[in-house]
């Protein structure tokens, strides 16, 4: 089975039928990595540069970054407590979503830009003791509509910041490296 | 290259080539496809990322724990002790804390039901709740009062009362409540006893923490027993709270429970031999102590107690000179010793050797357990007796509508009280029931009620402690189905009646009838808080899981009533033929009388044997032997009232002559985790009674037979079958 | 003895752990414990321990981080449960025989907080850890037991766990082929850490317990740090009853039984 394969493999439709295999193996592997540091499609196209343009500050709607873990998504009577006041928001196709959710009381779904495989136990809450502004990590959100991530959010990423700051002092660099700090 | 590719081959190697590079990839990009959705509107007390901590009160029996739930954005994650509340001060025993897999348990009523009595399977015959209340009200006043019965379960408190009110005020008999733990506690036993000798009917609390030695008759008190946080609280204190005091504990019972383990000496006796004990004990204590024996105890013949018990006379007068040179010793009476023929009598001969040592309404003593704060008596759940007559009724057609809430009785009463046929003869069953379980599926209609944890309510404390304590519940998650209290059900369906009915329950909601019960105790200055009126009381109610006097209450109590009594106590435990054994039912430490639906309660190993998921019967090693029977052997008990198989614990800390098996599985419904798992014990059990109406269930007499098949059990201590080692080893 | 220790040398292959005292560490007093396994259940609901059904559990499949062991003692009438019974969990080792087996250094030793620490993500489930701790008291997931169909309800052609609504988000949900064991509640102790932390103070004894201590209705379990001699899991510790299980093996435990008595 496999010598008859080996022999197919080396004939010339082999040849090219192995190649396609590997090109296609690696240009999909090649997407795939580039779709997840792509803004994903979201059900109304939220621009950031324009909230935070009018002065809008982050933890107005993700408080929860102050507080613990999550900084949260803000509820939709939270969008609607500005938006309301704006003429444009009922005549918007972009906001329509927002007007129904409001009207029927069923919310709608983000998908998540940022985020950590269930095995890494992130919180908010020490990164913005320590002093972090939100751009540090995710970018500045004046020059993007859909927050896109900045850098692959991955362990080197984290160490390497970590590592950093715990320059010369040992004891928080034992606690910054901890594999117990993130992972349980 | 002489091959043309052809289009064709060409399409299908690069389909080939993206699939494998799909696997190869982990499926990357669409495994970060996870969505949120936030909230339209924020409930209140909700933090994104953070818990939000409710108080209420665990409904898995009646002890009435007060319990702070932890929940996380809606979901009920968490189940922790209220720190506060004086029945467990912020612990929990293991059904408390796998209260959760009730709440999220995937078999759940999830819509009201017309059943149809189509067991074993949940009618789809979804009715609207509009109609589920109309079909309530209907059987409220279009069947004559007297013919109309209500069934609850030993929790929760408010709904009792709120039937209760019902039932007074349209002359409908008072509702009855029944559990299978009060039944194996013998509670009615015990509540007549502290009548006949305390002089107030209910269940006494003992002191067991102030207590330096500590004679228990088979009370299981760290298992299951009333109020077994409170009471394992108790055991510790005893143990390790005073400096140079360890509390010495005795333990007599036939068979070692996860109690008697913890006794420094526990002392095998037949079963229907306590009170005997008990009075061969107080004989000699009053001899040592050099009083002159009173009444009670003058009439015992030590000797044959000794025949008859099988307590050797060394035992006997070592645990008397125990009591007699104790300064607060404590008898406690427990469930395996009242339950029997001479019940009754065995429960006076144990509180009469408390009135001996003189520790009633003392530190460390025998007191009355004080009334909860909105109670006017204490409360005795109906004894077998009492079901048996309700059974008797129903058969008679004396019963057109049956309401059941919170109790199980196809399952929780022997087979032999010919419920089943009892059912069949009432013409309307409606239950409430919040899972599929074996009543319910017989049932004309499913109305089901919310989990505890999704409910309003309140519960009395009983004993356990000396304070007077009203735990109360609310909801710590919205329903997660089409559920409604039934609370609500019969205030609606009263509503829809009219007349008498809505003049019983005048009420908006089930919120406002809890409000309307402790509405008198915003006038009481002696409590856990004190507000103004009845909005900032509920408020503060709720947010303390319960309202409790702050301080505890103490009783001045006279022992010579008990010790005048001429106590008569023959033996119950009749002599046993070739081949027969006592049979000691005992409800499963881990399982209770309703856990066998939870997964996780389940998979608890039990405490002296480590079988998990299955019933067993425990045998002691040598009567095994004798008998030719290993371990994982099914055996068939058999009884003058019926049979059960189960495969044989070789148990080394059993009399001989008796074998024991743990009540709660043997589900035939109650979901997937529950049904055609293991055996149910009643199933051999008669219906006979002792003098105070309980079921005298220990101490049955059965033969054993062998039936050739065998059937692992899952044990925590060897490791059966991975290398097949320890697969029957004793062979 | 004080011995300074060069943090960042004491790791995975536990050489100069023996040397620290230790931070975390807990007593358990066997006269107190009455086996009533509410230690066990409260640790399966706040760590998401999966179930692992009848048939697996009989093959010693049970994922338990706390079991209560009982050794029997005598013959009837004399017979007795040696010494009471035995909660059992991971000892958190400060010279651990599990860490320095591990091919991929799944089982690294916490040097911030002087725990055993299980990185699931690394892990690759060789089980040798499992098979080279004394304390039998890591357990390996042998199934997806959390995703089993039949644990699930059908509703609209889609498979739904009801009980999933349970997990606690703080602990990672564990998939097949990982080993397990107790984490002395760790994502407990960062949480007191960090609100420690924000409040510009140190955790204060008694602040926090892991589940089983919090449940346990006797109170037969204490935790705390064993490196402040004023905490009452020290004094505990240290009031003579104290014994470590297996001490000869040099695997330094923190956790120290109290015996009946």
């Amino acid at each position: 089975m496999i010598r008859k394969f080996f022999k197919w493999a080396f004939s010339p439709m082999g040849r090219i039928a192995v190649a396609i295999a590997i090109l296609s193996l690696f240009s999909l592997a090649a997407y795939g990595l580039y779709q997840t540091q792509q803004a994903p499609e979201q059900p109304i196209q939220f621009t950031h540069k324009l909230h935070v343009g009018l002065g809008i500050q982050c933890l107005y709607c993700h408080p929860g970054a102050l507080r613990g873990p999550s900084p949260g998504l803000p509820t939709i009577s939270k969008c609607w407590g500005c938006h309301q006041q704006i003429a444009k928001t009922q005549t918007s196709a972009l906001l329509k979503p927002m007007v129904e959710a409001m009207d029927k009381g069923v919310g709608f779904t983000w998908v998540p830009v940022a985020q950590v495989p269930d095995f890494v136990h992130f919180t908010h809450r020490p990164h913005v003791a320590a002093g972090l502004n939100c751009e540090n990590c995710h970018g500045d959100m004046t020059q993007v509509t859909i927050a896109v991530n900045p850098q692959v959010m991955n362990m080197g990423w984290c160490l390497s910041c970590h590592k950093e700051r715990a320059a010369g002092d040992k004891e928080k660099l034992t606690k910054l490296t901890d594999c117990g700090t993130c992972h349980y | 290259m002489s091959e043309k590719i052809t289009r064709r081959n060409f399409l299908k190697l690069t389909t080939a080539g993206a699939a494998t590079a799909a696997i190869m990839t982990g499926c990357g990009p669409s495994s970060r496809y996870v969505t949120r959705e936030p909230y339209v509107k924020m409930p209140e007390y909700t933090y994104n990322g953070l818990s939000t901590y409710y108080a209420t009160t665990c409904r898995e029996c009646a002890a009435g724990c007060g319990i702070i739930v932890r929940t996380m954005q809606g979901r009920a994650i968490k189940v922790e002790g209220n720190p506060q509340n004086p029945i467990n001060l912020g612990k929990t025993c293991a059904r408390g804390q796998a209260t959760l897999h009730g709440l999220y348990n995937p078999d759940r009523v999830e819509n009201p039901v017309r059943q149809g009595r189509s067991a074993p399977q949940l009618s789809t015959a979804q009715v609207s709740w509009d109609e589920a209340i109309q079909t309530v009200s209907d059987a409220l006043s279009k069947t004559n009062a007297s013919e109309v019965a209500f069934l609850m379960g030993t929790a929760p408190d408010h709904l009792f009362d709120l039937v209760s009110d019902l039932t007074d005020a349209i002359g409908a008999p008072a509702p009855l409540r029944f559990s299978a733990l009060s039944m194996f506690e013998a509670r009615a036993t015990l509540s007549k006893a502290a009548e006949d000798l305390l002089g107030q009917a209910g269940l006494p609390f003992f002191d067991i923490s102030n207590a330096d030695v500590v004679v228990s008759f088979g009370a299981n008190f760290l298992e299951t027993w009333l109020s077994p946080v409170a009471y394992t609280r108790s055991y510790a204190k005893m143990r390790r709270s005073r400096p140079r005091t360890r509390g010495y504990m005795v333990h007599f019972e036939t068979q070692m429970s996860q109690t008697a383990a913890k006794a420094d000496e526990w002392i095998p006796l037949l079963p229907g031999t306590e009170g005997l004990v008990a009075l061969a004990l107080g004989k000699l204590v009053a001899q040592l102590r050099g009083i002159s024996a009173p009444r009670a105890f003058a009439s015992v013949n030590v000797q044959q107690v000794v025949e008859t018990s099988g307590v050797s006379m060394e035992q006997l007068t070592r645990v008397a000179e125990l009591i007699a040179e104790s300064h607060a010793p404590i008898a406690i009476p427990g469930g395996q010793a009242l339950g029997q023929s001479n019940g009754l009598a065995a429960a006076e001969a144990i509180l009469a050797l408390n009135a001996l040592v003189d520790n009633f309404g003392q530190p460390g003593g025998v007191s009355l357990s004080p009334l909860a704060p909105n109670a006017g008596a204490h409360h005795r759940p109906a004894n077998a007796q009492e079901m048996s007559d309700l059974v008797a009724k129903m058969k008679s057609g004396k019963i057109k509508v049956l309401f059941i809430h919170g109790v199980n009785p196809l399952f929780e009463l022997p087979q032999s009280f010919g419920f089943a046929e009892a059912l069949h003869a009432t013409p309307t069953v409606i239950s409430f029931a919040t899972f599929p379980d074996e009543t319910a599926l017989a049932s004309d209609y499913i109305f089901p009620d919310h989990h505890g944890l999704e409910s309003w309510g309140y519960q009395r404390s009983q004993t356990g402690v000396m304070q007077s304590v009203l735990s109360g519940s609310q909801p710590v998650v919205a329903p997660n189905y089409n559920t409604r209290a039934t609370a609500d059900v019969f205030i609606e369906a009263a509503r829809l009646a009219g007349g008498k009915f809505v003049q019983a329950l005048p009420f908006a909601d089930e919120v406002e009838f809890i409000q309307s019960k402790i509405e008198n105790l915003i006038a009481r200055t002696d409590g856990s808080f004190i507000a103004p009126e009845i909005n900032a009381f509920s408020a503060y109610f709720q947010q303390h899981g319960g309202w409790w006097a702050s301080s505890a209450e103490s009783d001045s109590l006279s022992a010579a009533n008990a010790l005048g009594k001429s106590l008569n106590v023959s033996s119950a435990a009749a002599p046993i033929g070739e081949n027969e054994f006592f049979f000691l039912p005992f409800v499963s430490p881990t399982l209770g009388e309703a856990g066998a639906n939870k997964p996780w309660l389940q998979e608890l190993p039990d405490p002296t044997t480590t079988v998990m998921w299955n019933t067993w019967v425990a045998m002691n090693p040598n009567t095994a032997h004798e008998l030719g029977i290993e371990n994982d052997d099914v055996v068939r008990i058999v009884s003058e009232a019926g049979s059960v198989e189960a495969p044989v614990y070789k148990y080394p800390a059993i009399h001989p002559n008796a074998v024991a098996m743990p009540f709660g599985q043997g589900h035939t419904a109650y979901g997937r985790f529950a049904a055609g798992r293991g055996a149910n014990p009643t199933d051999v059990l008669a219906p006979s009674f002792n003098e105070a109406g309980d079921l005298a269930f220990a101490g049955m007499k059965v033969r054993i037979e062998k039936t050739g098949k065998q059937q692992p059990l899952s044990r925590l201590e060897s490791r059966i079958g991975v290398y097949g080692e320890g697969m029957y080893e004793e062979k | 003895m004080q011995m300074t220790v060069d943090l960042n040398r004491v790791g995975a292959k536990g050489a100069i752990a023996e040397a620290a005292e230790g931070k975390w560490g807990m007593s358990i007093d066997r006269d107190l414990c009455t086996g009533c396994q509410a230690c066990v259940a409260a640790c399966a609901m706040e760590n998401n321990i999966s179930f692992v059904g009848e048939e697996d559990a009989g093959y010693g499949r049970t994922q338990h981080w706390i079991r209560i062991e009982r050794f029997w003692e005598g013959a009837y009438p004399n017979v007795k449960i040696a010494g009471g019974y035995q909660p059992m969990m991971c000892q958190q080792c400060g010279h651990a025989p599990c860490e320095p087996v591990c091919p991929v250094f799944a089982t690294p030793h916490s040097d911030a907080e002087q725990l055993n620490l299980q990185v699931y993500n690394r892990c690759i489930g060789t089980r040798y850890c499992a098979n080279n701790c004394p304390y039998q008291a890591r357990s390996f997931n042998w199934r997806d037991y959390h995703t089993m169909p039949e644990r699930g309800n059908m509703v609209n052609g889609k498979l739904v766990f009801p009980l999933h609504n349970q997990f606690n988000p703080d602990v990672t949900v564990r998939r097949r082929g990982v080993m397990e064991k107790c984490t002395f509640c760790i994502q407990r102790i960062h949480k007191a850490q960090d609100k420690a932390k924000s409040e510009g103070r140190e955790v204060m004894d008694g602040e926090f317990a892991p589940a089983c201590a919090q449940a346990c209705p006797a109170d037969a379990i204490t935790f705390g740090r064993i490196d402040h001699k004023d905490s009452l899991v020290s004094q505990r510790s240290n009031e003579g009853r104290g014994v470590k299980h297996l001490e000869d093996l040099n695997t330094l435990p923190r956790v120290t039984y109290l015996k009946e008595g």
